[in-house]
């Protein structure tokens, strides 16, 4: 059962995602600006957003299975926690090498100290440090509760985080989907919804993915020890 | 309360014994003004702009050497795990490390300040009286996240450079908000947005206190 899920998202996700690579580059109309290298440019907006989507998506789930970890005590919500952690320290990754690429063509610099950009690379800190912790500690039930206190307290601080830099005037675009002037034409945000599912579907296949991997390791270990003992 | 106050009691006691931490930790932040002023060859305008986040910097240097200390000392003898075992709520040993920290952090701001006014030639005004309620909550900000991080790096090998990792991007809100307050201050003023942030930082600290303070029991368990 779980081998056909597994199979069944692999192929659903390669064909959303030659969809939306069609999308971007041939169905969707470009955008007016000054010269092609910024029409270019803009194609990444398809990537990067649901990339940061789904860091946050990522981290939320962190934050959801380390509440579960500390009421039920139970290895499997650790290991959801870890493996989103990754997962979400990936995708902030490519939110932050996609963001400069975009940035030069745009604004002429990589980077700037701007409200979104700084907070971005905080979140990101944050949750290296959170799997670095993880790192030092040895396997056991400790590492489980320190980390999932620290996967509550990070997600906890990221809204403060996005609150605290808000003070400073940006310089990066608002939240296009807010209907108003800024709003998106219908293609783009055709475009841009089905990018977005394509990633979380990504996602969840990551995650399933890992947690698999996880979980076999664990039992790799399990038998290690088994055959030490004897 | 009483587990909390004979916690502090100790580490206050310990502190004072050995009074070279004190003396190193001013020592310490006077060479921070020291090299600043080199490495940054400014003009005396652009160093007062600078001059709150400087003085922050030395404040989280001081910080983080009580913090690193805090739990480090308790796990030298296994006394943490004989801490863990006493029958008081976690949250009573989190708040007895928690004011021993903030006293001793608070402690050595104010043995930082009178410098960082003589080599920054400010002018001492009434109006900065204001740095105290902004260095009080800028401080318990930076404590209720940092004692806690603390317990949790001190059962890892590189317990130093752990804490700064964890607590660094973590209480950053907390650090922009007073590196702002301060600067309003020191340069004579203060906005009506003054007050409405020194709320905010308060409010978020008692966020941090209170998660903090509900969460120490699983750091403690085995």
């Amino acid at each position: 059962m779980k081998r056909i899920i597994d199979k069944t998202l692999l192929i659903v996700l390669l064909i959303a995602f030659l969809t939306s690579l069609y999308l971007v580059f041939n169905w969707v109309p470009q955008i007016k600006a000054s010269n092609t290298a910024e029409q270019i440019a803009q194609k990444i907006f398809y990537f990067h957003v649901p990339s940061a989507w789904l860091g946050f998506l990522a981290f939320f789930i962190v934050f959801i299975a380390s509440v579960g970890y500390l009421v039920t005590r139970k290895r499997q919500w650790e290991l959801v926690s870890v493996a989103s952690a990754e997962i979400g320290v990936l995708f902030v990754s490519l939110v932050l090498i996609t963001g400069p690429i975009w940035a030069k063509p745009v604004w002429g610099i990589w980077w700037t100290w701007d409200a979104r950009l700084t907070s971005s690379l905080i979140l990101w800190l944050i949750y290296v440090a959170y799997l670095m912790l993880r790192r030092y500690l040895p396997d056991g039930s400790k590492r489980a509760n320190l980390s999932a206190v620290v996967g509550i307290i990070g997600f906890i601080d990221v809204p403060i985080v996005y609150y605290s830099i808000r003070w400073w005037e940006t310089q990066h675009p608002k939240a296009v989907m807010a209907s108003g002037d800024g709003s998106l034409a219908a293609p783009m945000f055709f475009t841009f919804m089905f990018s977005l599912a394509t990633f979380t579907l990504l996602y969840v296949y990551l995650l399933r993915k890992r947690y698999q991997l996880l979980v076999l390791e664990d039992t790799l270990n399990k038998q290690f020890k088994e055959m030490e003992i004897l | 309360m009483r587990a909390a106050i004979a916690i502090l009691k100790k580490d206050l006691r310990m502190e004072f014994r050995s009074k070279e931490s004190i003396l190193a930790m001013w020592i310490f932040s006077l060479l921070i003004f020291v090299i600043f002023n080199f490495t940054f060859e400014v003009s005396r305008l652009i160093m007062l702009e600078i001059a709150p986040g400087l003085l922050w910097v030395a404040f989280i240097f001081s910080g983080m050497f009580g913090l690193n200390h805090s739990f480090a000392i308790e796990k030298e003898n296994g006394n943490l795990r004989a801490m863990a075992l006493m029958p008081v709520d976690g949250g009573q040993i989190y708040l007895g490390k928690f004011l021993s920290v903030t006293i001793m952090m608070l402690l050595f701001e104010l043995l930082i300040f009178p410098i960082f006014i003589i080599f920054y030639d400010l002018q001492l005004s009434l109006e900065m009286l204001l740095l105290i309620p902004v260095v009080l909550a800028g401080t318990i900000g930076f404590t209720s996240l940092g004692t806690i991080l603390s317990a949790v790096a001190v059962h890892t090998r590189n317990q130093q450079i752990l804490l700064s990792l964890l607590l660094w991007p973590l209480v950053s809100p907390i650090v922009i908000w007073s590196v702002n307050l301060t600067g309003m201050v020191l340069a004579g003023e203060v906005a009506t947005s003054f007050y409405p942030l020194l709320i905010r930082v308060g409010a978020f600290d008692v966020i941090f206190f209170t998660f903090a303070y509900l969460l120490f029991d699983f750091i403690l368990e085995d």
